[in-house]
């Protein structure tokens, strides 16, 4: 690569190196996509499985994850070219995704939505949509930047879970369960849109580099405190047991799931947790005594912390991958998998994308700033998915409701999903107060709109796993 | 104001109007619910659990500040009906302002409010007449309907559009108020129940909760249930026929399914479950004496019934187990589904003495082989049984689930005229500027999305000003056309119209 760009080098270092690099990018990228479907052509093709939702949906990984590497090369290049192709890639993505949807849709007799499997296809396809959507409508292509590798993640995390089709228990056959579920999924995607605009937005604002390092420390050092939770004494990792024949969780007893430790991963899951709360606190030092230097001394740590948290996740994968593990409970052995830890793995994939998102920031600032929307476009964008979000959460909990009522005979009964939908609900509505009423402008609106979609995130992932209720199966 | 005759407006009570205690108040009820999904709930757990999740010192603080049943303690309750004084009240506040503007449309500005109006531009004219017109056509063409207001002092344009989102607000807030008066009816005067019914069974009774039943006004009667499945064996669908009985007649039939309930006098009765009581109903069995293989006979037994063979010799279904197992000798069964029938029968003939000789019969239809030898003076054939079942149901009465719908209806409504509309409002107005000239004043003002809105405006006072030139050209065509010597009336008409003149 150096040897193409020396001559251009010797011109400028201007729009023309932009657009070699962006013309490499999209070369490569596209070699890769092409690589991985011929790599599992012969495959699909021996099992006569070309066009079913399996091999679908592994094309519009590749083409997902392509765009996400585009989309990110166009934010740190600013090359046109990388973002025209980042734009082809996810309509193909998106494409082969609704394909992926209807062929299910079309062997199961209902449509995607039954199980969290159904939600996160959904919820890709939406996202997707909704993202080509704005960038057509409102010309924000960084957009991409931060939608695309979340698809590229659910996509991920979807290959790990259960995709049996599984018939539906009399209580889920109902049109108005079809019309909550996608409403929420329509939801969901407008706010996680809002976060993604408000956080472009506080970029915009100029909003301290440093104290973007803070929160990411903040977030990072609460997932890996979560992680960390799973230390044995021994120095391992306890993980769930893996039934690979039937893809599913092994039990001990009734509802506790059998333990196997990871030897050794408890201690590396320490240590990233320590890596993170190093620059957190060398942050807080700097802010306390007001010294520049331990300011670039946290983005150093921070760096390193970046490439243990990589590492970790390479090992993570590997070990539970294979191998047969000890289990406490019952000293005997039993084999676990990805599958097994999802919140684990989800945990330290988004880890990681949120710190390369920090470096990328912290690398090419000026860059991103030039690329993106002026921070009042982004307000008003802001306000603008959330006004679009809270119609759609509103019919989303009305629709579910009425579908309680139709199925229990009873439209509101505060189980846990129920509540915090509620609790959502409630965030955006002071939100929407505090902005059409105390005319809430800027940095104070985008913190509510990040806290809104937190909440989002624990409505739907948080509470399905840690506060049962009813909607055991979503 | 209306509002103080009845709610004096009072320092002590000023909080109580305020926007900013209504988000306090909403943030209150988020973070309470919070510590209802966190908190493990009486309603919801059984009491085993919650007294091992937490020790009796903190159970009893939980329960003493009602954390383990918050969404029925007093201070949440308390904390909605504060709520609502407050929606009530903040709204009957602004709401006269949002009337007036929706009762009585401003349609002339006055000199202060055109001093004042933030989107305004002054566009030379050369004559009331010609001005008006040009304004008018611009505000059609963009699909607005003007209206010409004369008045003593000359005539002026006004056009706006969606007035009602004005109110939008006010309908949002009342329609939460009904959903909230809804729910406290339901709170108060609903009820939700339990029933469990057999084959041919009927009750006028549901269960509450632990064993406390509500006598209903009718009872209810099970004429069949079943339960379809998919080819994996996993439940499709249930159903149950029911029959309501008044008064000792028969009033309503119907056959329910999850999601298709039966409801009668306000009452919902929704299946909700369907399995085996683990008895038998009937059990078909071909009688034949010993002696005379010939001398055939079907009957049919349920539990406990006896049925007399012939004048001697009677049987009784002793007893019927669904899936038998022997477990340390005694008989048992292993589940409620008949994997492995066993029936017990219990044959009584008559004898001359004064007792009569029983004797019992096992019966195992899985393996017709394994017939024990028995004194009974007959050989029993099993034919077919029927497995008894249940089928159970939900009973729930909520009046004030109307008000609930009609509220979320009322939402949507409001919510839909609050973002997706706005009110807008144009006015056109021929003044004389500070130096005497004719200009036509145009101002507008948009609910919101004032940015937005701008453009739009500049897009409109751009029509004004090409609909004057055109019609300056026209006019200059008809000089020309009337005296083609005359060119230098260009300079007189043409001059001047269209040009914008600073504000």
């Amino acid at each position: 690569m150096a040897r193409v760009m020396a001559p251009s080098r010797l011109v400028s270092r201007g729009a023309e190196t932009q657009s070699a690099n962006g013309r490499w990018l999209v070369f490569a990228v596209g070699l890769a996509i092409a690589f991985f479907l011929f790599a599992a052509l012969p495959s699909a093709a021996k099992n006569a499985a070309l066009f079913t939702e399996e091999s679908l949906l592994y094309a519009a990984l590749l083409f997902f994850a392509g765009a996400s590497v585009l989309y990110i090369g166009f934010g740190v290049s600013g090359a046109e070219l990388d973002a025209r192709f980042a734009t082809a890639a996810t309509s193909v993505a998106f494409v082969l995704t609704s394909l992926a949807a209807a062929h299910r849709w079309q062997t199961s007799g209902h449509p995607p939505f039954s199980s969290i499997y159904e939600m996160l296809l959904s919820f890709v396809w939406t996202l997707a949509a909704l993202t080509l959507f704005v960038e057509w409508r409102y010309r924000v292509r960084v957009l991409g930047t931060i939608a695309l590798p979340l698809a590229t993640l659910s996509v991920l995390l979807m290959q790990l879970m259960p995709s049996s089709v599984r018939p539906l228990v009399p209580a889920l056959q109902s049109t108005w369960l079809h019309i909550h579920v996608s409403l929420a999924m329509l939801a969901y995607a407008a706010c996680a849109l809002s976060f993604g605009l408000a956080m472009m937005y506080l970029i915009q604002d100029r909003l301290r580099t440093e104290t973007f390092l803070a929160a990411t420390c903040g977030l990072l050092a609460a997932i890996d405190a979560g992680i960390a939770t799973r230390f044995d004494p021994s120095g391992g990792l306890r993980v769930v047991a893996w039934d690979s024949v039937n893809r599913q969780e092994i039990f001990f007893a009734e509802k506790t799931r059998l333990l196997v430790v990871i030897p050794s991963l408890g201690w590396l899951m320490f240590l990233v947790l320590a890596s993170a709360l190093v620059p957190l606190s060398l942050y807080v030092w700097a802010v306390w005594n007001k010294e520049e230097n331990a300011l670039a001394w946290a983005n150093r740590t921070f760096f390193v912390s970046t490439l243990l948290q990589a590492a970790a996740l390479g090992i993570f994968l590997m070990r539970a991958g294979e191998g047969s593990y000890l289990s406490p409970q019952t000293e005997g052995l039993f084999s676990t998998s990805l599958a097994a830890s999802p919140f684990i793995l989800t945990g330290l994939v988004s880890g990681l994308f949120a710190s390369i998102l920090y470096l990328l920031l912290q690398w090419r600032r000026p860059n991103l700033e030039r690329m993106l929307p002026s921070a009042e476009t982004l307000d008003r964008l802001t306000y603008k998915t959330i006004s679009i979000a809270f119609p759609l959460l509103t019919l989303m909990i009305a629709a579910g409701a009425y579908w309680a009522n139709r199925t229990w005979g009873s439209y509101w009964s505060w189980d846990p999903k129920e509540t915090w939908a509620l609790i959502t609900w409630i965030v955006y509505a002071g939100y929407l107060h505090m902005r059409i009423t105390r005319g809430w402008r800027g940095r104070r609106a985008a913190y509510f709109a990040i806290l809104g979609f937190a909440i989002v995130l624990f409505t739907f992932f948080g509470v399905t796993y840690l506060l049962p209720g009813l909607h055991a199966y979503a | 104001m209306p509002l103080a005759s009845f709610f004096p407006r009072s320092r002590s009570t000023r909080w109580l109007f305020s926007v900013r205690t209504g988000i306090v108040l909403l943030i209150s009820a988020g973070l309470a619910s919070t510590a209802g999904t966190l908190v493990l709930q009486r309603p919801q757990t059984d009491p085993q659990k919650i007294a091992s999740a937490y020790s009796p010192e903190v159970l009893a603080w939980l329960d003493l500040l009602g954390l383990t049943d918050v969404f029925h303690s007093w201070w949440f309750a308390a904390l909605l009906v504060l709520l609502s004084l407050n929606l009530v009240l903040a709204s009957l506040e602004r709401f006269p302002v949002a009337w007036s503007f929706f009762r009585q449309p401003y349609r002339r500005p006055e000199k202060h409010f055109r001093a004042s109006l933030p989107l305004q531009q002054e566009i030379a004219i050369p004559g009331v007449d010609a001005g008006l017109h040009a304004a008018q056509s611009a505000l059609r063409q963009m699909g607005f309907r003007p209206r010409r207001i004369e008045r003593e002092d000359g005539a002026s344009l006004f056009a706006e559009r969606n007035r009602f989102s004005r109110l939008a607000a006010y309908v949002v807030h009342a329609s939460l108020l009904l959903i909230f008066g809804g729910a406290v009816v339901d709170a108060i005067w609903g009820y939700r129940g339990f029933l469990a019914l057999t084959e041919n069974e009927q009750t006028s009774r549901i269960e509450l909760r632990e064993s406390e039943y509500k006598a209903l006004p009718f009872a209810i009667r099970c004429d069949g249930a079943g339960q379809e499945n998919y080819p994996d064996g996993t439940p499709r669908r249930w159903w149950s026929n029911l029959t309501v009985i008044e008064n000792g007649r028969e009033v309503q039939r119907k056959e329910i399914a999850v999601n298709e309930p039966l409801v009668y006098s306000g009452l919902r009765f929704f299946q909700s479950g369907y399995g085996q009581t683990g008895e038998v109903s009937a059990i078909e069995l071909r009688v034949a004496l010993k002696s005379d293989p010939t001398h055939v006979r079907d009957i049919v037994l349920s539990q406990n019934e006896t049925l007399s063979l012939d004048g001697k010799n009677s049987v009784t279904l002793a007893a019927f187990y669904p899936d038998f197992v022997l477990i340390n000798g005694e008989p048992k069964t292993r589940s409620h589904e008949p994997n492995n029938p066993a029936i017990q029968l219990e044959v009584q003939s008559a004898t001359a003495g004064d007792h009569p000789v029983a004797s019992k019969v096992w019966l195992f239809p899985n393996y017709p082989v394994l017939a024990h030898p028995d004194g009974s003076p007959f050989t029993f054939e099993f034919r077919d049984l029927r497995m008894g079942y249940f089928t159970a149901l939900q009973v729930s009465y909520e009046p004030g689930q109307w008000a609930v719908w009609a509220g979320i209806i009322l939402m949507g409504i409001g919510l839909a005229a609050a973002f997706y509309f706005k009110h807008v409002r144009v006015w056109a107005v021929p003044v004389k500027d500070t130096q005497g000239r004719m200009v036509l004043w145009v101002g507008a003002s948009a609910s919101k999305d004032r940015n937005e809105f701008k453009d739009r405006f500049e897009r409109f006072v751009r029509k004004i000003e090409d609909n004057l030139n055109a019609q300056a050209e026209a006019r200059m065509a008809w000089f020309r056309e009337a005296s083609p010597t005359k060119p230098a009336t260009e300079g007189l008409i043409g001059a001047e119209v269209g040009q914008r003149v600073r504000a």
